[in-house]
Parts: structure tokens; C-alpha cells; sequence
């Protein structure tokens, strides 16, 4: 009771304090700076601009407010010189804890009133993409909970220090630092969380997990920091470490203090949202598995059913092998690092299995004793929260399950067979997927799915035909629109929230462009079945992919932004060009990917294509200004680079550090340095016509099927030249 | 020296007037006891002198020299302890009289350090941290520091606060020696204190100088204004002001002060301290 | 006054504050060191001129912020209890002033000696680089003009109205995240990234547009002014 009326007391004191509403107001106007200098996103969806960006500001600048409010009220007593009174009257102990659930209430309404004030404005703003759901995550996480988190920080600083102006360096370092060397590290900036991009179309509650988990890691952390602080509060004239030593006493007290603190070192180590792949990107140790004797796989199937409130997934797949060698074998199979196995059976029986630690490219490599039955029917049952690869740590959100959209690639979807052969060379596939009804399940691929039982409980089983080890899976509340262009069917998927926006800005007629640019130039994409592709708009992932029959776009090239920027001749965003591009070059004609360092790729020839198409339709100067000029930065910079020029300082880091520059570095040969020397060849062999010509004669050339790949030499050979004639070194300032 | 002080006052922004008219003459040795009680203008007076607080009006002579002009002459001069005042707590006693004499500029300071440590009797302390003192040990260093070099004009605002009794007589006889060939002038609420070493008293009441002379002469004014009485009940008290209470085997004895002592109180021989009460107090009869 | 100078530095660096200070300074500098300057700027090696400019760019709103909490001893309450027995002396304010001053300027070259010091000892262990001569020109045009100013305007605005100084601390905070001309880039560290990339050729030699070289001299100028203009201010009289 006693500690009621002290809290209601410093409550009120808060409420009736100048600098306290001074921050309360501050922090409520916050959002503007998102708005204006801060603006963390560069926006490209809606809700990035008048929601992401708003609410991280707000994050940012009611976090520092709180916490010099919060060392500001710690150090009040010692400042009025009324501490021996104050201490006289309540314990120190009490006294600390009533101000920090003050601080904390106080906190909770500045983030009422933000949202209360805010919310007209971004309902207004948003429009059709506003909901109210996402609006109160988005605030609550991305700004609310950074408010206590700087609470706890300053004032177990102050706690700890006893001095206001090192609990403010204190606090100005950890905030710096959280702002600009760790803000690459999505589990250490916990001031500016690595929001780089929400959907407007689709949900954000991978994100939004993502960060909530972060700043509840810290919350723990600080809570627990807090608490060894509050034991260090001065009494009975004993410094930190005596009043330490006496508040301990009671055992209860540091025992929380370090629950907490290992709760948080815990939750570091143990978080469940992105793997531990091999840094190194060029490592392929799962795919130099040696194929198991003897043993072919026939077929497999895979009943899989996210869960779209936990934004799990829980899956049963099967696999029919036969087994020609009369033995034991251990059969590999690759599966999102975030899953767990709970049973394998073969045949019916239990297998031994096992899950290594070592990750890969967002691999886990699950291995299990087949038996030495002629024919086995191996069941895998597996499920969890699948983790997202540590190579685009700070761009998380492309696994969302959820009502509106789910996306689950290869192992993410069903275990992922690395060592059996399959029978003729092709693997059939049957895959169900058990969805809310309103979502359409789209195999990203050939493969056409349908529904095969309406369950009754809202949910619908989906089914389709596919081959292949893997696959890729996304499921949403999508509008299909089919496309006619150079006798190919687009048929495209998108968000049916963005419906008014597809139709208003003609992205249909986009689309049918660049189909008509490729097929007359190069010829019908071979990869094309039945002259139907899909073209399937993603949850905003910051590019996309293409693989037979299919090709994935960006949602941030269909934002109203985006399609109505005059600039771009009101033409849709060119990832999702350069996506639809890989149908022909990529797909159409493969490349070899032995020397994933090298510079030939498909990228090359896709990149080069794109900036054709983008100065067919958008002019000369901007396809010069944001292709050939940008590429010939990139490669200068990439000639220019220290450690390119210096390798052996490069080989002097530890390896840690040699990971992440090269992998930074090698982009740049097959995106930049590959164009820039087919825009040379070009010139060299006559002019765009001549080079179409020679790219039609490649495209189209009599295929060896041992070896299907197009390589360098083949494009040397077509144009005449060789490896130094297309050397950059005279043309750029090397 | 000599410290002529012609029609001060003393406005602060807010309005309130400190000082009113304040005319003061005072020449060493001397030991002059500055009365009155609070917010009579006291501190005031004593920042003025320190040149820590410019006049609104009236003039301050230091040796026949105006201030501010001769301000750096005073402070070459000058001891100073105020009523409230902060020490480094970072450095030792030693280390802040050094730093002290530093700023004074005295030439061997290190002697100078050890006779004021000597004298205000902290040889134990002089090596121990600021922070780790007692209040008294504090107010010790700051009488110190007072102390150092020798002043020729010492001001000590309410010294003796936070001293035991058996300091506070020592303290008093530091003073008292000190002021044999110097200028001293003592702010205290302390009457005994003023009345054991004082030659010269000065009572300050709202701003205005109620008296200035000796001690004897102060006392002399309240003759026949004091005296006794057995109390029997409340109702013989009105009209006197009551100065102390002692309970007794009759009744409660009370002492009192008065422009005219009634029938039933026995006249008394005045002490300083009535003599002041009835100083004060005739004013608010007045 | 060097008397007072040796004990007000004792009183700025013989306390938890400075002890504290130094170790946020050196674990901030570590993380600067290990996740940006490693990768080196504008192409230049990571203990080019460039790459160290950046660094202290970065490392300058710490040291910004702790030269100005250095002032706090001098402007703080405590302080100003004490002043009224310092105010009672004969001692010249204006070269009290600047003794004390000169006190805190030294607090802030010893915790900048700190970041540089973190840096060399980085360079040697990750590099085994040694030439340690060619970044003194970066390192004093870098923190002296930006700390002379820190310095100068703290002590005139703290002065004034002491939590000024708060405002003043936060300067560089601000600056980090505005676009400023190029003469006043250093004072946001974006010179030493910007400038060289400017430059059309591999690892320019260190070097400074005239511009920048006047902005530099000005702002030290201005500190040394604004300093100068604070020494001897007495706290407010009626």
C-alpha cells in the first residue's frame, strides 16, 4: 500500500513536472522527424513512409528523451541536496523501484497519446493500405518499446554511476553506438531496429516478431542490468560494491538480476530468426555429398501446413527410395535450420536420424539410416519457425506466414534430398498445402495447384504435380490477371489489396513490353511450357527470381510511387523487368556456376538485356545514367578497393573479417563488370543490331546436353574477341 | 585598516529590499560581532563588502579607496568564510588550502597551509579526503583557509555552526587573538560568542543599523527592562515578551523583556542576550 | 597558476568520471575501429590519413561531449558553492579562468590521445603498420579546431547559463545528421570520406582544399576567442 500511494505520488509528480511533460510532448511530435531528417526506410512502399519510418523516429527520439528523463528525475534528490531527508523518510531501495514504474507508466502514456495522436493523420495518409491491426504493432514495437528500454538504460546507469553526467556519456555511447556501428547488427542496434522495408499489400509480422525479439532480448538485458544497479544504490554510507554486497543479502534480489540477465544472454544466443550459415558464400559442402550407392529415389510427397497465427509450420514428407545395394545408407537431406525433426520412420519404423550443427547457404543437413530394404518408405515429420539466411540478416521478413502471405522456399517447404539419384533423372513431387480459405497457393514454377477438400474449419487443402528435389511455394490473398504478349500468357499474381493501383497504372501493359522486347530478339524463352509464365508479386524483399515458367517481382515496383514516377515513363519497377529478363538469359540459356567469384553469370547478359530494354522504353540519358554509369562506378570502385589492390593486407585479417569484405566485393564482377564488357563488345562488334544478332545465334544454338551451359568462351568466340580486347583497365580510369 | 561604508543599500530584482540606509565606519583591531536576526540583512551586507554583490546605491571604502575600483586591494587582504559554502571534495584538506593559497598568492604557501591547519587543529585530517570529513571538519577547513596568510580584514559568517561546544570556545579565542592587530568582523546567531569576544557589536534589523557600540553599552540600554516572574497563568503574560521558560520547585520561572516591567515582575540585571530580545522586540513594540 | 592548473587536472582525472569516460571512449573507438575504419574510405587503406580522419570523425562527438563534461566541474552547483570562496581571492579571474581551462583542455587531449592511441595499437596488431608520423597532421587538424570550439563556446555559454551546455553537447549529434558544406564537413567527419573520393586518383596524398583549411583555423579561432571571452565572466551579480 505504501509503495500505491508512492507511485501515485511520483505519477502525479511526473504529470505535473515541466520537463517531464516537456519530453512527453517531445516524444508525442516525434514521428515528425520521421517525416522529415530521419528517415531510416528510404521509402518506397506507403506504410514505409507514413508508418516504418514515423514510428522508428518516434522510437528514436522518445528513447533518448525518456532516458535522459529518466537519469534527469534519478538524480533529482541529489541535486535538491534532499537525499538524506528522502532516504530518512522511504527506503532508497522502494524508492527506486516506485520512480522506475513511474518512468514506465509515464512512458506507456506518451506512447498512448502518440498513437491516439497519430493515427487520423495515417489513417488518411495510407488509404486503402491502412489497417488498424498494423498500425498499432508497428507503434508499439517499433517505437513503445524502446521507451522502456532507455528508462531501465539510464537509469541503472545513473544507478550505477551516481553521476549525471557519466550516466549521460554512458548512455549517449550505447545510443551512438546502437546508431551507427551496430546498426548493421540487427540483434545489437536496439534504438534503430533494422527495419528496412514493410508491405503495404501483405503482412509484416516476420518483422515485426523480428524486432519485438530484439527489443525484449534487451528488455531483459537492461532489466536485468537494472537490477544489479538497484542493489548498488547507495545505503548506509557504503559505496556501490558495499551496498551491493548488503542489498544481496536478501537472495532473492540478485537471483532475479541474474535470471534475467541469463534469460537475455539466452534469448541472444538462442534467437529463432536467422540461421548460423557458413559466412563464406562461396561454400558448397552440402552439394559435394556423395550420392548413396545404389539407392534412387522415386518419388516424394509433402503434406505441409503452416500455421498462420504462430507463423510456423508443421510438415509430414515422404519419400519412396529403391534400394539396389542390399545394405544400410545414409540418405542427406537438407532442411531450414529453424526446424526440428520429430520422427523419421522407414518403412514404418523408427530411423535413427540426426541434425548437424554446421549450416550452409540456410541449409541444415538432416541425415537418417535408410534401411537395406529393396523399397523404403522413409516419413519425415518436421515443423518450427523456419529461420531466415544470415546473409540478409538486416533485411528480414521474406519468411512471413500469415493470413495474407506465406512464403516457403526449397527446405523451408519439405526436407530437400542431397544425395539420391532420381529415377530417369526426374524427381515427381506431390505437394499439399493446407491454407486459410482466401488464399491461393501458387507453385512458383510450372506446377498448377487446386483445391482438393474444403476442410470445414476455414481451411482448404491444396494440391499440385511438380518435380525436383525442391520447390518454391507462396500462398496469399492474391488477384490473378493473364497477359497476352509475343504469344506468351503472363499470368500475373498480385495483392488484391494493391488491385485500384495495378489497374490504374496499366502494369499489365508493362509487362507485355519486355515479354515483346525478349521474344523478338531473342526468340520464345524455351523454358516457357505452354506459353504460360507466371509473374507472381512478392512481399518486399529487395529484388526477386525467375525459374522455368515462373518469375518473382518486388512489391516496391507496383507502389503507386513507383509506377506513376514520370521519370520511368510510368513504366513498373525494373527488378521486375530484370526477373521476367532471367526467362530468357538464366532460364532459357544457362550459365555454369563453378566459379561463383568469376564474372560470367547469367547476371551479365541479364543486366545488359535490361538496360537495352529500359533505353528502349525510357530513352537514351536514363538508361546511360542509371546502367552504363552506375556500373562503371561499381567496377572503378571495385579496381579502386584497397584490399583489391592490397590482397595481402586482405589476407593478413582474420578470417572473419576477410568474409565480409570479400563477400561485399563479389557482386560487383557479375553485375557491373560483366555488362560493362558485353557494352564494350558491342561496340567492338558493330553496334547493338550485330550484337543482337550474335546473342540470338547464342541463345538459340544447338545445345550440348552434357554440358548446356553457356560459357565465356562461347560469347568470345560469337563475337570475334577475346578476353583482353573486352579488358575495362583502358577504358576506366583503373 | 579601515572599511568606511556610507548610505548602502540594497535591492535585489525581485523587489526585496536588503539593505536600507546602512552607514558603517570600522577600523582595526577589532573584533566587531554583526547581529541580528534572520533575513535582517546580514549576509548581504557581508557580500557587499567581498564585492560578491554590487549596491544599488550608497558607497564602500576599503582604506579610503571606493569600491569596486578597490576591489583586488581588498581581496589581497581579505579572509572570507561565508555561511554557505562548497569544498573540492576530490582533493585533501591540505591540497584545497594549498589550492586557496594559490589563488591568494601567497608566497610560502606551504607554511602558510600548516600554520592555518595548525590553528584550526586538523593535523590529523590534513591528509584525508574532503569527502571523508564531518560536517565540523568541513567548517574547520573553510575557517581555515580564512585563515591563510594572514588577512589583515577577516569576515566569518556564522563560523562557529556545526562546532561542539568545546570547539566553539577555541574558536572563540582563535578569534579573539587573531583580531588583536587585525579587522574581524563576526556574523553570528551566537550571542555568547559576541558577548566573550566582541568589543564592538552591530545590529542589523530589516535592512537598517538598530545599533552600533559595545556590548556594555548595549546591555546598558535594556537596564530596567528585564526581569522575573512565577507564573500562575497564561493571562499575566500578555503585553511581555517571554525570552526563557525554567521550570522550578514553585511554578515556571519566566524571563522577560519589556518597554515598562509590570508590578509582579522582579527586575533583573540584563544579560547581552536580553539586551538584543529587547532590542528586537522594542522594535516590534514599537 | 600552475598550481591551480596541476590540481584542477587532478580533480578532472583522478575521479570515476574520467576513469569511466575513458573506458566508454575506448570500447566506442573498438567497435568504430573493428565494423568501419577495417574497410578503409574512399578506397584508401584502412591507415591512410583518410581512414583515421574518419575514425576521429566518428570518435569526435564522444570527445566533443567529454571535454564539455570536464567544463561541468567548473560550472556545475558544486562549483558554485566553492566559488564563493574562490570569488573571495585576489586572484586575477580572467587567468584563473584560463588555468582552469587549460585544465580541462588537457582532460580532453589525454582522452583523445586515448582514441588515437586505441587506433595505432589497432593498426600494428591488425596491419603490423607503423607509420605513425603520417597522421599526425589528420589527427591534429581533426580534434584540435572542433575541440578548441567545443572548449571555447562550452565555456562561455556554460558561463552564461549552464545548461547551455547540454545544448552545446548535443551539436554534434546534430551535425552527424546534416548535409553540411564542405568547409565545415570535418566537423561531422564526412570530409575525410568525401573529399579524397573527390579526388581523381588512388590513395591521394593527405591534403586540405583551402576552404576547409580556413574553417579549420576559424573554428579554433572562434574557440580560442569564445574562451577567451569567457575567461573572467563572474558568475551573475544583482
Amino acid at each position: 500500500m505504501r509503495a500505491a500511494r508512492l507511485f501515485s505520488l511520483e505519477a502525479r509528480r511526473l504529470l505535473r513536472g515541466r520537463l517531464s511533460l516537456l519530453a512527453l510532448l517531445l516524444t508525442a511530435l516525434s514521428p515528425l522527424a520521421g517525416l522529415t531528417f530521419y528517415r531510416p526506410i528510404d521509402p518506397v512502399t506507403t506504410l514505409d513512409g507514413c508508418l516504418a519510418n514515423p514510428s522508428l523516429a518516434g522510437g528514436l527520439a522518445g528513447g533518448v528523451l525518456f532516458g535522459l528523463l529518466a537519469i534527469h528525475e534519478c538524480d533529482r534528490a541529489r541535486r535538491a541536496r534532499v537525499e538524506t531527508l528522502v532516504d530518512a523518510a522511504v527506503s532508497p531501495l522502494v524508492y527506486a523501484l516506485v520512480r522506475l514504474l513511474a518512468l514506465l507508466a509515464f512512458a506507456a502514456l506518451a506512447l498512448g497519446l502518440t498513437m491516439l495522436a497519430w493515427l487520423p493523420w495515417t489513417a488518411w495518409t495510407a488509404g486503402g493500405v491502412f489497417d488498424l491491426q498494423t498500425y498499432l504493432l508497428m507503434y508499439l514495437v517499433f517505437m513503445g518499446l524502446a521507451l522502456p528500454l532507455c528508462v531501465l538504460l539510464g537509469g541503472a546507469a545513473y544507478q550505477f554511476t551516481r553521476r549525471q553526467d557519466l550516466s549521460i556519456v554512458l548512455f549517449a555511447a550505447l545510443c551512438a553506438l546502437s546508431l551507427t556501428v551496430w546498426a548493421e547488427e540487427w540483434q545489437l542496434c536496439f534504438l534503430n531496429p533494422c527495419v528496412w522495408a514493410v508491405s503495404d499489400d501483405f503482412t509484416n509480422f516476420r518483422i515485426l516478431r523480428s524486432v519485438a525479439y530484439v527489443r525484449l532480448t534487451w528488455l531483459l538485458g537492461l532489466a536485468g542490468v537494472w537490477g544489479v544497479s538497484w542493489l548498488c544504490v547507495r545505503r548506509y554510507g557504503k559505496g556501490a560494491l558495499g551496498s551491493l554486497l548488503r542489498a544481496a543479502r536478501r537472495v532473492y534480489r540478485p537471483a532475479v538480476a541474474l535470471c534475467l540477465l541469463a534469460a537475455c544472454g539466452w534469448a541472444y544466443a538462442a534467437q529463432p530468426f536467422v540461421d548460423h550459415s557458413n559466412p563464406d558464400l562461396t561454400a558448397m559442402t552440402f552439394y559435394e555429398i556423395p550420392f548413396m550407392e545404389g539407392v534412387t529415389c522415386l518419388s516424394r510427397t509433402a503434406d505441409v501446413r503452416p500455421d498462420v497465427n504462430a507463423g510456423t509450420v508443421w510438415g509430414r514428407a515422404t519419400y519412396e527410395f529403391a534400394n539396389a545395394s542390399g545394405r544400410e545408407q545414409t540418405v542427406a537431406l537438407a532442411i531450414n535450420p529453424g526446424y526440428e525433426v520429430t520422427s523419421v520412420k522407414a518403412n514404418g519404423a523408427d530411423v535413427p536420424f540426426h541434425i548437424g550443427d554446421y549450416q550452409e547457404s540456410n541449409w541444415a543437413l538432416l541425415q537418417a539410416t535408410l534401411p537395406a530394404d529393396a523399397q523404403i518408405e522413409l516419413e519425415i515429420v518436421y515443423g518450427g519457425f523456419p529461420q531466415e539466411w544470415n546473409v540478409s540478416e538486416t533485411m528480414q521478413g521474406s519468411d512471413e506466414i500469415s493470413s495474407r502471405y506465406i512464403c516457403l522456399e526449397h527446405a523451408s517447404l519439405a526436407p530437400y534430398i542431397l544425395n539420391a539419384e532420381a529415377e530417369g533423372g526426374v524427381l515427381p513431387a506431390t505437394i499439399e498445402v493446407t491454407l486459410p480459405t482466401g488464399m491461393t497457393a501458387i507453385p512458383f514454377g510450372t506446377a498448377e495447384a487446386e483445391v482438393v477438400s474444403e476442410n470445414g474449419d476455414g481451411t482448404a487443402t491444396w494440391r499440385y504435380e511438380d518435380e525436383g528435389p525442391g520447390g518454391i511455394l507462396y500462398a496469399g490473398d492474391y488477384v490473378c490477371a493473364d497477359v497476352e504478349a509475343a504469344g506468351l500468357t503472363v499470368r500475373f499474381y498480385y495483392g488484391r489489396k494493391h488491385q485500384g493501383i495495378m489497374e490504374e497504372a496499366g502494369a499489365a501493359d508493362a509487362i507485355r513490353a519486355v515479354a515483346e522486347y525478349c521474344a523478338a530478339h531473342y526468340g520464345a524463352p524455351s523454358f516457357v511450357p505452354d506459353g504460360t509464365l507466371k509473374l507472381i508479386e512478392s512481399r518486399v524483399s529487395g529484388g526477386g527470381y525467375a525459374t522455368a515458367g515462373a518469375s518473382l517481382a518486388d512489391e516496391q515496383d507496383f507502389t503507386a510511387a513507383n509506377l506513376s514516377d514520370a521519370a520511368k515513363g510510368g513504366m513498373a519497377g525494373e527488378v521486375m523487368i530484370h526477373e521476367l529478363v532471367h526467362q530468357w538469359w538464366g532460364l532459357g540459356c544457362m550459365f555454369d556456376v563453378a566459379d561463383p567469384s568469376g564474372a560470367w553469370s547469367a547476371e551479365g547478359l541479364t543486366v545488359y538485356t535490361c538496360y537495352r530494354i529500359v533505353k528502349e522504353l525510357y530513352g537514351e540519358a536514363y538508361a546511360q545514367e542509371h546502367y552504363v554509369e552506375m556500373w562503371r562506378a561499381a567496377v572503378e570502385g571495385y579496381a579502386r578497393n584497397f584490399y583489391v589492390r592490397n590482397p595481402e593486407y586482405l589476407a593478413a585479417l582474420p578470417e572473419e573479417e576477410q568474409l565480409a569484405i570479400a563477400n561485399s566485393l563479389s557482386q560487383i564482377r557479375q553485375y557491373s563488370e560483366m555488362p560493362l564488357k558485353i557494352l564494350k563488345a558491342e561496340e567492338l562488334v558493330g553496334g547493338e543490331a550485330a550484337m543482337d544478332a550474335i546473342l540470338s545465334g547464342l541463345f538459340n544454338r544447338e545445345l550440348d546436353p552434357m554440358y548446356p551451359y553457356l560459357t565465356y568462351a562461347d560469347f568470345l568466340a560469337a563475337c570475334g574477341l577475346t578476353e583482353e580486347d573486352l579488358s575495362l583497365e583502358t577504358d576506366l580510369s583503373l | 585598516m579601515h572599511i568606511e561604508i556610507q548610505n548602502l543599500e540594497m535591492t535585489y530584482p525581485n523587489g526585496k529590499r536588503a539593505l536600507d540606509g546602512v552607514s558603517l565606519s570600522l577600523r582595526s583591531p577589532s573584533l566587531v560581532g554583526l547581529l541580528g536576526p534572520n533575513g535582517a540583512g546580514k549576509s548581504t551586507l557581508m557580500k557587499l563588502l567581498v564585492a560578491a554583490l554590487l549596491p544599488t546605491k550608497g558607497a564602500v571604502f576599503v582604506n579610503g579607496s571606493p569600491m569596486p575600483g578597490a576591489e583586488r586591494a581588498l581581496k589581497a587582504q581579505l579572509g572570507y568564510l561565508p555561511q554557505d559554502f562548497g569544498l573540492f571534495d576530490e582533493l585533501t584538506a591540505t591540497q584545497f588550502l594549498s589550492y586557496m593559497a594559490a589563488l591568494k598568492g601567497l608566497k610560502d604557501s606551504r607554511a602558510a597551509v600548516q600554520e592555518a591547519i595548525a590553528a584550526v587543529g586538523l593535523e590529523e585530517k590534513a591528509r584525508a579526503r574532503i569527502r571523508t570529513l564531518s560536517g565540523g571538519q568541513r567548517q574547520r577547513v573553510g575557517i581555515a583557509q580564512a585563515l591563510l596568510g594572514d588577512a589583515p580584514f577577516l569576515i566569518l559568517d556564522e563560523p562557529t555552526v556545526g562546532l561542539d561546544p568545546e570547539e566553539r570556545i577555541r574558536f572563540r579565542n582563535l578569534f579573539s587573538r587573531v583580531a588583536r592587530d587585525r579587522l574581524v568582523l563576526l556574523s553570528t546567531h551566537i550571542i555568547d560568542d559576541v558577548q566573550s569576544v566582541c568589543d564592538h557589536l552591530i545590529v542589523l534589523h530589516q535592512g537598517k543599523v538598530r545599533f552600533m557600540g559595545t556590548p556594555s553599552e548595549l546591555i546598558r540600554s535594556a537596564q530596567g527592562h528585564v526581569g522575573t516572574f512565577l507564573a500562575k497563568n497564561a493571562a499575566q503574560e500578555k503585553g511581555l515578551r517571554v525570552t526563557a521558560r525554567i521550570n522550578t520547585a514553585e511554578g515556571v520561572l519566566c524571563r522577560v523583556v519589556a518597554k515598562a516591567l509590570p508590578d509582579f515582575v522582579r527586575p533583573e540585571t540584563p544579560a547581552l542576550e536580553d539586551a538584543y530580545l529587547y532590542l528586537i522586540s522594542g522594535e516590534a513594540m514599537a | 597558476m600552475k598550481r591551480i592548473y596541476l590540481y584542477e587536472l587532478k580533480r578532472l582525472l583522478w575521479n570515476k568520471f574520467f576513469i569511466g569516460l575513458l573506458l566508454v571512449t575506448l570500447f566506442y573507438g573498438g567497435q568504430v575501429l573493428q565494423n568501419e575504419t577495417l574497410l578503409g574510405v574512399a578506397d584508401t587503406a584502412p591507415f591512410s590519413p583518410w581512414s583515421f580522419g574518419a575514425y576521429l570523425g566518428r570518435m569526435l562527438p564522444l570527445l566533443w561531449v567529454g571535454a564539455l563534461f570536464f567544463l561541468t566541474f567548473f560550472t556545475g552547483a558544486a562549483q558554485k558553492r566553492v566559488a564563493a570562496l574562490t570569488d573571495a581571492t585576489p586572484a586575477p579571474p580572467r587567468r584563473y579562468d584560463l588555468a582552469r581551462l587549460a585544465a580541462a583542455a588537457t582532460g580532453a587531449a589525454l582522452l583523445s590521445l586515448a582514441a588515437v592511441a586505441e587506433a595505432l595499437f589497432f593498426y600494428a596488431r591488425m596491419f603490423a603498420w607503423y607509420g605513425w608520423g603520417a597522421l599526425l597532421p589528420a589527427a591534429l587538424l581533426a580534434l584540435v579546431p572542433a575541440l578548441a570550439l567545443a572548449l571555447g563556446g562550452g565555456w562561455l555559454l556554460g558561463r552564461a547559463r549552464p545548461w547551455l551546455l547540454w545544448l552545446w553537447a548535443a551539436l554534434p549529434f546534430v551535425l552527424m545528421v546534416l548535409p553540411l558544406p564542405q568547409a565545415l564537413s570535418m566537423l561531422n567527419g564526412s570530409f575525410f570520406s568525401a573529399y579524397p573520393a573527390s579526388l581523381d586518383a588512388l590513395d591521394p596524398a593527405f591534403a586540405l582544399p583551402g576552404g576547409v583549411l580556413a574553417a579549420q583555423i576559424l573554428l579554433l579561432a572562434t574557440g580560442a576567442a569564445a574562451a577567451v571571452l569567457g575567461a573572467g565572466r563572474r558568475d551573475v551579480r544583482v
